[in-house]
């Protein structure tokens, strides 16, 4: 991914050069252009068509500066910084330029805010209060254009609200390479557009919505949905595969709404992936596991998960190699640490078994962010059954089950059970099992369906819990609990603690979401594309 | 000095446009003296004759030759044939009436700068020029001035036509670049220039047809010679369109530095019968209008153009006498430029849109008052702001008849109609241009 337009690596350490950014001496690498200079020092510089992830385009015009010694304003995306370059944007001729760029953008830009998915998160809406203010001056007739483009699967248009800036345009040129947005037309008239029968339709589509500095290109997911100065944020990361994408997570108490990406240039720079964006609807508490259901003799009841688990325990106590352990990649570094060594020293068991989502595409890898291994902590469950010593392969399940040495089963089932395809497969073969104990935070018919000897003990989710996980390059990145969806629910060191006997800290009910609705007369009349 | 026939000494003689026509009346010759030239020695010649561009920049041919970076980097050479100042018509008819003439100056250039591939970027709506610059090419790769080895001399150089589509904005040279590249004709940003990053990345030189065709000249008088015509900062002759109210529109051949006036007067016929001059415009659409009394003492050169706060440009003479309402003129450019506006830059996007529904709603009596001081910030936000100059050719045309002629503009505010008796409104409000689809 490119960081700028001069990517040219240095062979050697880069000179740096000497500046003054509006009267304040700073250092930067030679190289730099002057918007990277004012971004790095942490000064604000207004910008539509800049984006630090894309190349240079040079068209809103509006980071226009001052360069002392140059009669004629310059733009600072495309100008690089010279030793001793002396720039400003804070004198009266850049700020009269910079409100006249925004005017342009505005002239014909529908005043729609109130029904607007990106008011409140809008570059027009923020430059208007910085450099704006003023009673517009255009009385002729806006230009008509394109509203409700469908460009593809989850992302719509508004030609009407767009700015042209081209930021989607290079994205699907440069990152995801995948060509499908264009510039149709000339002049005012031109809109952004796809070819007939080539949609917008690429796993990196909504990364278009979140680079978009106007209301142009909205989610399907989320538009008209929530108005997002009723959003609360919490970083996280992304749990959809293993690259382990920083993201920030959008709730309130109505729910999870929404996931955007947060920038690490380690890992996943600005980007993610379109299916790590649904990793909020598992988590929120109509796709949960609410409370612990116990089945025996063939009767069914939901009781609260700690009973449940210290139950279980009681029964898994020294119970030894009669007891298996099936476990997925999807858990924390703690959680894995607590969970193999009670199976090991309380329970006495070896046999335990790392179910891996899909062997044939386990480990494939678009290129750019998306891997086939769907876990985000495959890595760090490896080292700790490395550590334990478990080293038990998938066929001595199979015969345990089938000669009854296995009598009990416990599994930590997927946090994401749509990118496990032979989850069905999987709980027919382990209800074999004469009892058997799913941990699990996300709710599943065929599971409740079980009329054996059953367990269902509901697991927090990866933004109820604090812990580590490991990308597939070794990075560990730690999360932080952020809310609460399902009080009730466990994490798996909890569980552990319950089964051992042992008592759980008081009530961590924290920002607790899912209580029901927020008053909002916008989400009541959602329209549908 | 009066009309001159130095680029144009064969023009009127109808076999020119043929081989065989060229060649009888010395043509190649050139060519060949040339190849046996150092390189150095033509771009050395070129400077010394003070050749500047003549497709409306003015910029020294030989000092754009020179940006070149010295190493054995491939680069080409393009012909910018693209005319499409409202106005030009000057390199029409050089194409069509001595293709061998640009052919020969191209061949000749692209040895100089280096360059074994040339291409002539003609602009769309000109088919016929283009089949006879088509002919002449496959003329002059049959008798072995295009192509490798030429006349033995052990220079490659390949040379093909290449037909736009008809956009106003592939006359800027990056533009062209783009356009020539396959993608949509849009300029590019600078830096980098072309000569440094130009076509397909390579370093670029793209010169004017009048400029090519000039190298000829150049080489066959040299240097020096080249300045027996012109001033001291504008050397040579150059072709002028002259179109309007005057008696004998066309193209001509004067020496730089030419009185505007005199050549009103005495080779265009001077004005219609009974008709008064209201002003000109000297250098295609987007260069500021002349009033009357700036015209009076206005030579047709780059610096006196300059001091009058115009341009030569590309030397479309537009001259409006009495008859006309300079409203309406205005309305027919703001509508052409906001016709042709790339759409990239913010500034010329929505200016150009903006200014011409201003001027089309006084044209319909619908202006407002404010409406002028309102188009002079317009126009004066829209200059200077932009990747390319379509936003200033927008906007000076704009600032220049605003302030000179701002009683026209007042009146037809005021009085609903034309201060012009009997003036019939040319311009449209076609719904498609205002963006209803």
């Amino acid at each position: 991914m490119p960081e700028s337009n001069n990517t040219a690596a240095p062979a050697t350490e880069p000179k740096m050069l000497k500046m003054t950014i509006n009267g304040k001496e700073v250092e930067v690498k030679e190289g730099t252009s002057i918007i990277e200079a004012y971004s790095q020092h942490g000064m604000s510089i207004a910008h539509y068509c800049w984006h630090p992830g894309l190349s240079v385009a040079g068209v809103c015009r509006l980071c226009m500066v001052e360069i002392e010694g140059n009669p004629r304003l310059q733009i600072a995306c495309n100008t690089a910084v010279t030793d001793g370059m002396k720039v400003n944007n804070e004198s009266e001729k850049v700020k009269d330029a910079v409100k006249w760029g925004l005017d342009f953008h505005l002239i014909n830009h529908p005043l729609d805010c109130p029904i607007c998915d990106q008011a409140g998160e809008c570059g027009l809406q923020d430059q208007y209060m910085a450099y704006g203010k003023y009673t517009p001056e255009m009385a002729e007739k806006k230009v008509k254009k394109h509203k409700v483009v469908d460009l593809g699967p989850r992302v719509v248009l508004d030609s009407e609200r767009c700015i042209l800036c081209s930021r989607c345009v290079r994205f699907t040129d440069e990152v995801s390479k995948t060509n499908e947005l264009g510039i149709f037309n000339r002049g005012d008239r031109a809109e952004i557009g796809t070819f007939e029968g080539k949609p917008l339709d690429n796993n990196y589509s909504l990364n278009t919505v979140d680079i978009c500095p106007v209301g142009a290109l909205t989610s399907k997911d989320f538009r008209f949905r929530q108005r997002v100065w009723f959003l609360k944020e919490h970083n996280s990361i992304c749990t959809g595969c293993s690259t382990g994408c920083n993201t920030r997570v959008f709730y309130n108490k109505e729910g999870l709404f929404r996931i955007k990406p947060r920038y690490n240039k380690d890992i996943n720079g600005y980007w993610m992936t379109d299916t790590g964006r649904d990793a909020y609807k598992f988590v929120n508490k109509e796709a949960r596991l609410l409370d612990a259901r116990v089945v025996s003799n063939g009767r069914g009841e939901w009781i609260a998960p700690k009973l449940a688990a210290r139950k279980a325990g009681e029964a898994l106590k020294g119970a030894g190699k009669s007891v298996a352990l099936v476990v997925t990649g999807q858990y924390m570094n703690e959680e894995y640490e607590a969970l193999l060594s009670y199976f090991k020293n309380e329970v006495g068991t070896d046999r335990v078994f790392h179910w891996i989502n899909n062997p044939e595409t386990f480990d494939s890898f678009d290129g750019l962010l998306a891997r086939g291994d769907k876990n985000p902590n495959t890595k760090g469950l490896l080292a700790e059954m490395a550590k334990q010593g478990f080293t038990a392969q998938w066929r001595e399940l199979a015969e345990g089950l089938q000669t009854g040495a296995i009598k009990t089963v416990v599994v930590a089932g997927p946090e994401n059970q749509a990118v496990f395809p032979d989850l069905k497969a999987k709980i027919m073969e382990l209800s074999k099992a004469s009892k058997l104990v799913w941990l699990q935070a996300g709710k599943n018919d065929q599971l409740e369906a079980l009329t054996g000897d059953v367990t269902l003990i509901p697991l927090k989710t990866y933004v109820e819990k604090t812990g580590t996980y490991v990308n597939y390059a070794g990075i560990a990145q730690k999360v932080h609990k952020g809310l609460t969806v399902v009080p009730n629910a466990l994490s798996l060191v909890e569980v552990v603690a319950l089964m051992k006997g042992e008592e759980l800290p008081a009530d961590d009910t924290y920002n607790q979401v899912g209580l029901g609705r927020v008053h909002n007369e916008f989400t009541m009349v959602r329209g549908t594309l | 000095m009066a009309e001159v026939k130095y680029l144009s000494e064969h023009y009127h003689k109808p076999e020119y446009r043929g081989l065989a026509g060229y060649k009888a009346n010395g043509g190649y010759a050139m060519l060949e003296k040339a190849l046996k030239m150092q390189p150095q020695q033509i771009i050395d010649e070129v400077k010394a004759s003070g050749l500047r561009g003549r497709g409306g920049a003015g910029f020294p041919t030989g000092m754009k030759w020179g940006f070149l970076p010295k190493n054995g980097e491939p680069r080409y050479l393009l012909c910018n044939a693209d005319e499409s100042e409202p106005g030009t018509f000057k390199d029409r008819v050089m194409m069509e009436k001595a293709p061998h003439q640009l052919i020969e100056g191209m061949i000749i250039s692209a040895y100089a700068v280096g360059a074994k591939k040339a291409y002539i970027y003609i602009r769309g709506e000109y088919m016929g020029p283009a089949a006879i610059l088509e002919e002449a090419i496959a003329e002059a790769k049959k008798a072995g001035y295009i192509g490798k080895n030429i006349l033995g001399s052990g220079v490659d150089v390949e040379l093909d036509l290449y037909l736009g589509a008809g956009a106003y904005i592939c006359g800027e040279e990056t533009g062209l670049i783009s356009s020539l590249e396959g993608f949509k004709g849009q300029p590019k940003l600078k830096p980098p220039f072309p000569a440094v990053q130009g076509y397909l990345k390579k370093p670029t030189i793209v010169n004017n047809v009048e400029t090519l065709a000039a190298v000829v000249n150049i080489i066959r008088d040299g240097g020096q010679g080249y300045r027996k015509y012109g001033t001291e900062k504008s050397a040579g002759t150059k072709l002028f369109s002259l179109s309007g109210a005057v008696q004998k529109p066309g193209t001509y051949e004067v020496p730089l530095g030419y009185k505007l006036m005199d050549f009103i007067n005495n080779e265009c016929g001077g004005l219609l019968p009974g008709r008064k001059l209201k002003g000109v415009i000297p250098g295609g659409s987007s260069a500021p209008i002349l009033s009357a009394e700036e015209c009076m003492d206005a030579t047709l050169d780059y610096e006196n153009m300059a001091a009058k706060g115009s341009m030569l440009g590309s030397g479309a003479i537009i001259v409006i006498d009495d008859s006309y309402c300079m409203v309406d003129v205005l309305s027919t450019i703001t509508h052409f430029y906001h016709h042709e506006s790339c759409g990239q830059c913010t500034p010329c996007r929505e200016g150009t849109g903006w200014v011409q529904k201003i001027v089309h709603g006084i044209v319909h009596g619908n202006g407002k008052p404010g409406d002028v001081d309102l188009l002079l910030k317009i126009a004066d936000n829209m200059k200077g702001r932009t990747i390319c100059a379509l936003s200033d050719a927008a906007a000076l045309p704009v600032l220049s008849f605003v302030t000179k002629y701002r009683e026209e503009f007042e009146y037809f505010i005021k009085e609903k109609k034309s201060k012009v008796k009997g003036t019939q409104i040319y311009a449209q409000l076609n719904p498609s241009e205002m963006g209803a689809h």
